[in-house]
């Protein structure tokens, strides 16, 4: 009884959804990635595109709204499980318009959220920057960079909004509201989300903001900010690279690696805290190592210096760097299936993060070959115009609503599993987590695996510099 | 299989072997990626030591620096028009202007609204595009004269830009007698720093006094700027500078570099001179890729005297629109170390940070905030700054 009634809304959709190809793969994969291309290209182009209609890459403006569009999406589906919405209406309405009321609905709470908490609320009656309308009470600041500034502030908050969201149900399953209904449990989780959002945005970007003014505002804000020997720069760009590092690692292991290798700890308390500072610490993996890959490319950082060689420049580009990686590994879980599927575990996972790796650098030099006239970007790597997170982020809102509201509509039809077919799937996670049991082998190919990871990480390291100067990227 | 714990099992060992590659590797960039050792990496600083000459002094005239008079009228129209990434051509300002309002414009339908008059008649053509064009009022331009005293004492003259508006910059050039001195042909070049607005886009206001000029260009130029040049009515010699050092005349060169810049430009030059018994001078238009990068460029391209970065003039791009970001800080403590003995700073450097530079202790040369410049707390119009020279 109890089961039935916590299921009352979309609690559980997502896994208890069978979603069945139309056509043989790659056919449903690729018709899913030309249509979703063809709206995000023409979504960018009425909302985004600096030579199109609304011209909202300005660039904060268009990446905030973007930014905090995908924790719309995340708090809807993931914190909220598509409450008010009952399960037999996910279930029975078509996909088209289930998709239109939806991302209408996720649209509109963005709206009240920017408008009004954010700009009305806090900024009026707390921090006057995230308020333009204030902002422009200073001497000689412009109405433009008034909208920049708080666009900044706002989209600083979604940064971390949008690690730590998905981050309590992914990595903390929701403990320790996974029990109560809806909209209790969404609320109790955004409350708690937000407040931990809030405290680290106080520790991370608030000194950034408070050092945007003249003089730097030293009793409101700690100036200059305390990892500016860490980081060799007070920009707060360093934070913005960790936790996006986080956000990323937050999806890579709820996607492609299906919560490897944190599912694998039978603990409950264990597996929650170990999954949740283990991301943490595979992200700080990530921003080092995107941080050395581009010093390997284009030599030390240096202080003081704007564009490519300055270090708040190379701590951004971490994070545009990591967004890199979340695009293929959607694309993987969302319209592959995950594939492959047919061997271990570890070794699928293994699989996809190669595929994704490849995938994310090809990504990479091709976006940085086109988007200056495919996009209508800035030109070459290194300018604090150029944001490879809005066009990436877009196009990763685009595909979050096509499969959490739409079903992969039209080359996948949705057919709720029956009971038998949910049980199975259940036996079948417990399957593949038993599979993966400690062994003398699995010891010895643990151990040999890692030596190759370091020898893996060592080589990469020496082909770099070689791939960087062989591969023109910006004629 | 893997239930008998006495076998070795394959599949088992993949399965430990892909967790490990996945570990190890996720070791060796959290460990190794940040910490000192990682340096090794990095190969050593050779300096290449080009030998550009040397002169005996530098003197440079600031004939404008204020680009455009009204900050929020400025960014009222960028915003107006999309923001910082829109085509500068579109942007329907002077003198392509064509009457469709902010955005909306393009260089064809503007130009072809004036080329029949340039370059003789700025005037005539200003006054059309100003009834076509969003904010013509607002229009300035940066142009500096660089006079060069060789070793020999010989004198050569050098414009670097020629600012936006034709009817200020005629202003400016009229009260600096660089008109005259465009006549008379004692200006041998004109260095275009690069294909923004406010440096480029008076082009023609040179042209009528001297449309043979040679006129040096950063190779980059987008196709608009290029057929602006013949628009505009150059008969001179046109080079195109690739990106690097482009010696000039003995202690005189330029350095292109390969930089994304707002409203849809890209690469830009400036000037390096090398002083006797001084060292180097770096005058720059905007300076889009930053003055440290400047002074790094320099250290590992080119010799210079006494190892000593001397004198900056021009436009360092730190805080054009009286903006600011945590990261010119990164540039206002940083620049200290350089050991600059002489900072004639304006332009996109920004008043904001000019007052911080002064406020470090820097040896920031002040101006008279004299014909429209808005400040003392930087070079303004009409200032004159000598390197190697006391004016």
């Amino acid at each position: 009884m109890e089961e039935k009634e916590l299921r009352l809304y979309g609690e559980g959709y997502l896994e208890e959804r069978k979603l069945i190809p139309r056509w043989r793969q790659p056919i449903p994969a690729i018709v899913a990635l030309l249509l979703t291309l063809a709206v995000f290209y023409a979504t960018w182009w009425i909302f985004q595109d600096p030579r199109g209609w609304l011209r909202m890459y300005t660039p904060y403006v268009g990446y905030m709204y973007t930014r905090w569009w995908l924790i719309m999406l995340i708090w809807m589906v993931y914190i909220f499980n598509y409450w008010p919405f009952k399960r037999a209406w996910l279930e029975k309405t078509h996909p088209v318009l289930k998709g239109g009321i939806l991302t209408f609905i996720s649209v509109f709470i963005l709206y009240v959220l920017i408008k009004g908490f954010f700009e009305g609320l806090l900024g009026n009656f707390g921090i006057a920057y995230f308020n333009p309308g204030r902002l422009m009470q200073l001497p000689r600041m412009t109405e433009f960079f008034a909208l920049e500034y708080a666009s900044l502030a706002c989209l600083m908050f979604a940064a971390i909004a949008s690690w730590l969201s998905p981050a309590w149900v992914v990595a903390c399953e929701e403990v320790p509201w996974q029990k109560m209904k809806q909209p209790a449990k969404g609320i109790s989780i955004l409350v708690m989300t937000f407040f931990l959002s809030t405290i680290i945005f106080f520790m991370t970007m608030h000194s950034h903001m408070g050092i945007l003014y003249y003089p730097w505002q030293y009793f409101t804000s700690i100036a200059p900010p305390y990892w500016e020997q860490f980081a060799n720069t007070v920009s707060g760009n360093f934070h913005v690279a960790w936790i996006m590092c986080c956000t990323v690692m937050v999806w890579i292991v709820e996607t492609i690696w299906e919560r490897f290798p944190f599912k694998l700890i039978r603990t409950d308390w264990l597996r929650r805290v170990t999954a949740f500072f283990g991301i943490i610490a595979m992200a700080w993996a990530m921003l080092f190592f995107l941080y050395f890959a581009q010093e390997l490319t284009w030599g030390p950082a240096i202080r003081g210096t704007r564009l490519i060689n300055a270090p708040d420049w190379r701590w951004l580009h971490v994070g545009e760097m990591a967004v890199f990686f979340l695009v293929p590994a959607i694309f993987i879980t969302f319209y592959c299936n995950n594939w492959p599927r047919r061997f271990s575990l570890p070794v699928n996972v293994l699989i996809r993060t190669g595929i994704t790796i490849v995938a994310a650098v090809l990504l990479y030099i091709l976006y940085y070959m086109f988007s200056h006239d495919f996009l209508g970007t800035q030109k070459g790597f290194m300018h604090e115009q150029q944001f490879p997170m809005i066009p990436t982020i877009w196009l990763i809102n685009i595909w979050l609503a096509h499969h959490w509201f739409m079903d992969n509509w039209p080359a996948w039809k949705m057919v709720p599993k029956t009971a038998e077919e949910i049980a199975e799937g259940h036996a079948a996670e417990k399957a593949l987590i038993a599979d993966v049991r400690w062994n003398p082998s699995l010891g010895w190919g643990l151990g040999v695996g890692a030596l190759c990871g370091i020898a893996v990480y060592f080589i990469t390291l020496e082909i770099l510099p070689w791939v960087y100067k062989n591969i023109t990227v910006i004629r | 299989m893997s239930d008998d714990k006495s076998k070795f099992s394959r599949r088992d060992f993949f399965k430990g072997a892909a967790a490990g590659v996945l570990g190890g590797s996720l070791l060796g960039m959290g460990v190794y990626s940040y910490s000192p050792w990682r340096k090794s990496y990095f190969p050593e600083v050779k300096r290449k030591m080009a030998d550009i000459g040397v002169c005996k002094s530098v003197k440079v005239t600031n004939i404008s620096e204020t680009s455009w008079f009204q900050n929020s009228v400025l960014m009222g129209d960028i915003k107006g028009a999309g923001g910082l990434l829109v085509n500068q051509y579109s942007y329907n300002w002077p003198p392509f202007g064509d009457g469709t309002g902010l955005g909306k414009g393009s260089f064809e339908s503007g130009v072809a609204k004036i080329r029949h008059l340039l370059p003789n008649n700025v005037d005539e053509a200003w006054a059309i595009t100003e009834k076509l064009s969003v904010s013509p009022e607002n229009a300035g331009g940066f142009a500096a004269l660089i006079e060069v005293e060789e070793m020999s004492g010989k004198k050569r003259k050098f414009l670097l830009d020629s600012g936006w508006s034709y009817k200020w910059m005629h202003e400016c050039f009229k009260r600096e007698g660089i008109d005259q001195m465009l006549k008379n042909r004692e200006i041998e070049a004109l260095f275009i720093s690069h294909e923004h607005f406010d440096h480029f886009w008076g082009v023609p206001v040179t042209y009528k006094y001297d449309p043979t000029i040679t006129t040096y260009i950063p190779d980059t130029f987008y196709p608009e700027g290029l057929q602006y040049l013949k628009d505009a009515g150059h008969k001179g010699k046109l080079v195109k500078v690739k990106p690097g050092l482009n010696p000039i005349i003995p202690g005189l060169a330029t350095y292109v570099f390969a930089v994304p810049i707002i409203c849809r430009v890209y690469g830009e030059q400036a000037v390096y001179a090398n002083v006797k018994d001084h060292g180097l001078v770096s005058t720059t238009g905007c300076c889009h890729f930053g003055i440290i990068q400047f002074a790094e460029t320099a250290f590992r391209e080119i010799a210079y005297e006494k190892n000593q970065l001397y004198g900056i003039y021009g436009g360092l791009h730190i805080s054009p629109f009286e903006d600011w970001d945590p990261k010119y800080d990164d540039l206002v403590i940083s620049l200290g170390k350089y050991g600059f003995q002489k900072i004639g700073c304006n332009h996109c450097t920004g008043v904001l940070c000019a007052k911080k530079f002064i406020e470090r202790g820097y040896p920031v040369q002040k101006g008279t905030a004299r014909h429209r410049t808005p400040d003392t707390a930087y070079l303004g119009n009409g200032d004159r700054i000598g390197f190697g020279i006391d004016l």
